[in-house]
């Protein structure tokens, strides 16, 4: 490891004394509304050198000084500029791009699918908002995070099944950023939608592997999600009317080109709904009130370039679910929701150096609040982070982009705080911990190009967490390389190490708003991942890219819940803790078509998932006796195979339609293959059937299939544009299986009292969620 | 109620399925009782989908006969026979039992040592003690206050002391009007959580003035609360999707692979009649 440190020093001081090229650098922007664009390319052609821009939209390119260059800046989707430059010193360009409406034979077709192909990047997906915007989704609802889950590698559909289990990785192993700060529950309605008002949102991006070194803290997933900036050239405005929810995207020009501010909101109105019908029916003795339920979201982001170096960005998330229900003698309310907030610098050292310093907020909490006639009860969790952390990006030359920051997190976790007891204070009951954690961080990368076929990203990230008198350090060594067999043959592999200091508390599979985060502790190590993989990326034709990875990933001190465990209010929660290790491989193949009338994707995912050598935290403990160790065994997201088919079809101007297509090996379940009659004791029921469960996950559900249909009708108003849009979810009706119980059927009444009843048969059943759902929303922009 | 609703949009439907095999194995009840005769429970497990008895073969195809059992306390080692006992009044089943003049003793702090041999030479061992019973401090009932006149149920508060110098668990039983009728409420708790010593449960307001609540407070060993716990929680994760299922887990030792529960069973009961003051 010490000469791998040295080998970085040696490169990092040869890099800072080279430079004999002039530079030309600048920040690349949408023309129609000042946005920055992600990944532009900047190109000169008779030298065959280029470079695109970084997340923040800066470029940096190095160019001999000499004879007169042609420099061309593209985008997809927008009409290329061209420029002539003659290279004396070094020059900044700020570009802004038009979309090419009127000059198609300019707008660049193929930009992003060549950009993947020399990208030593792999393993990534991204997702635009207009694709969002166009798939059909669960009653209207557009959902950037949803959509991601059509992409390979990325478990789709399966019904009732919220979390994100990315190549073999579980739930809590994907690392979820909101410009750049934590979102802990990405979740509104337990899972069937997501924080992320589509509207608002300018860019996703998920990695499955190869992270780059700026990025730890998760082992199977970083999905980065960047709000947009706000319109800085007019006002503008954007929103919608669903079946379930409204929202309203406002923006624009603080001070033209300058400065420009954004503010988004999404709430649900079922409540709405359900209190007139609960008014209704006041007098009604017969009739249970509906409970209140709603959800809403709010975003708000302002920027101000300050100089010509320096730009400000403070942007935050507020989101809420509220669940409420009273009576005259009984008031609950359970809400739950994220906080974020973000304020961002840029800075520009010189035309190779570009700094970007964060400070974030995040918190996720629950509070569930119930008082029954003089006793009261209170329940929460919380997760509260302050991050700092500041990454530059050095373009050495042409041959090499450095990356090399330094983050540091406070943590304070609030687990399971409960407060319960009489008024009248005779009757008292407590429970809950409190830790106050430090994870810290610091990386080095260095994106190398050797020729034209070969680039190597090596980079080493250090990082570690202190907790409970504990400190844990690990090194996590990234490398990505690709080799280019042709301008539409890439050959790429990669490495990376993760390391996880927190852990969710979960029961697998469902994201419910009471999971818990808990931090690493004396007894609960960080989990650590390794994942390798390697593929191969073609451009076919014009229009197709394919792309085909395998990957194998080790993971190690996994969590699990040992038989029985009481994860609810539980100051010793590490008790009920196994730790053991897994193992996730399979192979990904995707074809993609991003221009022309017909665009979409085909992906097919082959995998497998095994968790094995359970051991627990509390041997010889209170739930020790059958859990000393368990496994192996097959987690729920275990897979096989998983196939989505997504197609966007522009008819006309006016109308697009669109229909996903969604096949998946059904998920493994936990069936109790046997059962015991149980008497009790005097005074209790006799219950004739008992499950008496075995070997977890001993069941697969049947094959999950699903199709989607999407129509979207234009309207060309003067004061903007506007569309209806028609989403029908499960068109062929399909029942997929939610869950499976058993249910004993008795012939005649059932005793009331504690004799004996014998059901005469029992029935296993199968629970749905959703039929064929059709919905309509109406979008408008101005 | 959500059951309801998912059949009416057709949503929940019958199906077919193929469950893993299954290996059956005994299935144990013993509670040792002061003052009752040493008995106890012995049946088989079944396939989940295997043929169900009816009344009428119901102890022949549940019972698991020809055992060899015994119980050891204070130096004497107690044979349970294999007969059949039925007590009409908790309408309860044991198929081992010791001679009627071999009673628990009321109070104890020796351990009772359960030895069985099955038919097929396997075994089954598991050891228990007598807690110290825990009295029902008061039972308060409580007339709403909300001054309507359509508001005429009461609710019932029971409150009991917990010694705070061990951690003790506690099951606690509520029956209207007859000690044959199924539990209204049946809770098992810890003191883990509590601040003070007083440990209170409570009841909606669903009683009418003349109703007779029988509560019935158990003090119960960790082995058995967790056994509680895990029968149950293996019942309700049958039909709830974001239950954890969970295997039983039973204290007995042994080659059988048996699952059950071998357990002092030390209780308080007391009556109280609703009316208001």
């Amino acid at each position: 490891m010490i000469r791998l440190l040295l080998l970085f020093s040696g490169l990092l001081f040869t890099l800072f004394i080279q430079a004999q090229d002039v530079t030309i650098s600048g920040t690349i922007k949408d023309g129609e509304n000042g946005e920055d664009l992600i990944g532009a390319t900047v190109a000169v052609p008779e030298l065959g050198i280029g470079t695109s821009s970084n997340a923040y939209g800066f470029y940096s390119l190095s160019v001999p000084t000499g004879d007169t260059l042609k420099v061309v800046f593209s985008y997809v989707g927008f009409q290329s500029q061209a420029f002539t430059l003659l290279p004396r010193q070094d020059t900044t360009f700020n570009i802004n791009l038009n979309t090419g409406v009127q000059l198609d034979e300019v707008v660049v077709k193929a930009n992003s699918f060549q950009e993947q192909i020399n990208s030593t990047e792999m393993s990534v997906e991204a997702i635009t908002t207009r694709e969002a915007k166009l798939v059909p989704v669960l009653l209207g609802e557009s959902d950037i995070l949803k959509t991601i889950q059509l992409k390979p590698g990325i478990p789709s559909g399966s019904e009732g099944r919220t979390g994100l289990f990315v190549r073999g990785g579980a739930q809590d192993q994907n690392l979820i950023v909101l410009d750049e700060a934590v979102v802990y529950n990405a979740n509104h309605l337990f899972g069937f939608f997501s924080t992320f008002n589509t509207d608002a949102v300018k860019d996703l991006k998920i990695y499955k592997g190869g992270f780059p070194a700026e990025y730890g803290g998760r082992l199977s997933s970083v999905i980065d999600v960047k709000l947009k900036d706000g319109n800085n050239q007019k006002f503008a405005g954007s929103g919608g009317l669903g079946l379930i929810s409204s929202r309203l995207t406002l923006e624009g020009p603080i001070q033209k080109d300058k400065s420009s501010f954004i503010v988004s909101g999404r709430r649900t109105y079922v409540d709405l709904l359900t209190r007139q019908v609960n008014r209704a029916n006041e007098d009604n003795e017969d009739f249970s009130p509906i409970p209140d339920y709603y959800f809403y979201d709010l975003n708000a982001k302002v920027n101000f370039q300050l100089s010509d170096k320096d730009r400000l960005f403070l942007s935050g998330y507020f989101g809420r679910d509220v669940f409420g229900f009273s009576s005259d003698f009984f008031n609950f309310d359970f809400d739950w929701g994220n906080a974020t907030g973000t304020a961002r610098w840029n800075h520009v050292f010189n035309p190779k150096l570009f700094a970007n310093t964060t400070f974030t907020y995040s918190d996720y909490q629950y509070n569930i609040n119930n008082q029954i006639t003089g006793f009261s009860f209170g329940l929460g969790s919380n997760i509260a982070d302050a991050n700092l952390k500041t990454d530059f990006f050095y373009a050495a030359n042409n041959q090499h982009t450095v990356r090399f920051g330094a983050m540091a997190t406070h943590h304070t976790f609030t687990v399971g705080r409960l407060q319960a007891g009489s008024d009248d204070g005779a009757v008292s009951f407590s429970a809950g911990q409190e830790f106050q954690g430090v994870e810290f961080g610091a990386y080095v990368s260095d994106e190398m190009e050797f020729s034209d076929a070969l680039s190597v990203n090596a980079g080493l990230r250090f990082s570690g967490f202190n907790n409970d008198g504990k400190t844990y350090v690990g090194l996590e060594p990234r490398v990505a390389a690709r080799y280019k067999l042709s301008d539409r043959w890439a050959l790429k592999s990669s490495y990376a190490r993760m390391y996880q200091y927190l852990h969710l508390i979960a029961n697998a599979g469902v994201a419910l708003p009471t999971d818990i985060w808990y931090p690493s502790t004396q007894r609960v190590q960080p989990q650590r991942s390794d994942q390798v993989a390697t593929g191969a990326s073609y451009l076919l034709g014009s229009q197709y890219f394919l792309n085909f990875e395998l990957y194998y990933k080790w993971l190690d001190n996994q969590l699990q819940f040992v038989d029985g465990a009481q994860i609810f209010v539980n100051d010793e929660l590490e008790d009920e803790f196994a730790v053991g290790e897994g193992r996730a491989y399979g192979m990904e193949f995707s074809i993609e078509k991003k221009e022309g009338r017909l665009t979409g994707w085909i992906g097919y995912t082959l995998a497998l998932t095994r968790l094995q050598n359970f051991e627990t935290l509390d041997p010889g403990g209170r739930f020790a006796q059958e859990s000393e160790g368990f496994g192996p065994f097959n987690p729920i997201y275990d897979r096989r195979h998983d196939i989505s088919v997504v197609a966007l079809y522009e008819l006309s101007k006016r109308w697009t339609a669109s229909a996903t297509f969604v096949y998946g090996s059904g998920d493994l379940t936990w069936l109790p293959p046997g059962r015991f009659t149980f008497q009790d004791v005097p005074g209790a029921g006799f219950e004739a059937v008992v499950p008496d469960y075995r070997e977890r996950n001993n069941y697969r559900l049947p094959a999950y299939h699903r199709l989607d249909l999407g129509l979207v009708y234009k309207f060309f108003p003067k004061w903007g544009e506007s569309d209806l849009t028609l989403s029908v979810v499960n068109a062929y009706d399909r029942r997929n299986a939610f869950f499976i119980f058993f249910e004993p059927e008795f012939e005649g009444e059932e005793s009331n009292t504690g004799g004996i009843n014998i059901p005469n048969r029992i029935a296993a059943n199968q629970v749905s969620l959703f039929p064929i759902l059709p919905s309509l929303t109406w979008n408008f922009k101005f | 109620m959500g059951l309801i609703a998912l059949s009416a949009c057709n949503l929940e439907q019958e199906v077919e399925i193929d469950l893993p095999d299954y290996e059956v194995r005994p299935v144990l009840e013993a509670y040792v009782e002061p003052g009752e005769r040493y008995r106890l429970l012995l049946t088989l497990s079944a396939g989940y989908f295997a043929p169900l008895p009816s009344l009428d073969n119901l102890l022949d195809e549940l019972l698991l006969d020809s055992a060899e059992v015994s119980i050891t306390h204070d130096g004497v080692t107690y044979q349970l026979e294999n007969t059949l006992l039925f007590d009409p009044t908790t309408q309860k089943i044991y198929n081992y039992a010791a001679g009627p003049n071999d009673l628990v003793p009321t109070e104890s702090d020796l351990p009772f040592e359960l030895n069985i041999t099955l038919p097929n030479g396997e075994t089954i061992r598991a050891e228990t003690r007598l807690l110290p019973q825990v009295e029902i401090d008061s039972v308060v009932i409580e007339f709403p206050e909300t001054g309507n006149p359509r508001d005429t149920l009461a609710r019932a508060l029971t409150y009991f002391t917990d010694n705070p110098n061990t951690d003790n668990f506690y099951r606690r039983m509520l029956q209207l009007n007859s000690l044959d009728s199924l539990p209204e409420q049946d809770f098992v708790t810890d003191d883990r959580l509590v601040e003070d010593s007083t440990i209170a449960f409570g009841t909606g307001f669903n009683y009418k003035v003349g109703d007779t609540l029988i509560t019935t407070l158990y003090h119960i060993s960790e082995d058995y609360a967790t056994f509680l716990e895990s029968v149950d929680g293996a019942a309700a994760a049958n039909g709830n999707p974001f239950g954890q299922p969970s295997p039983v887990i039973s204290n007995l030792e042994g080659t059988a692979n048996a699952l059950g529960i071998f357990t002092g069973l030390v209780s308080f009961r007391r009556n109280d009649i609703v009316m208001r003051n």
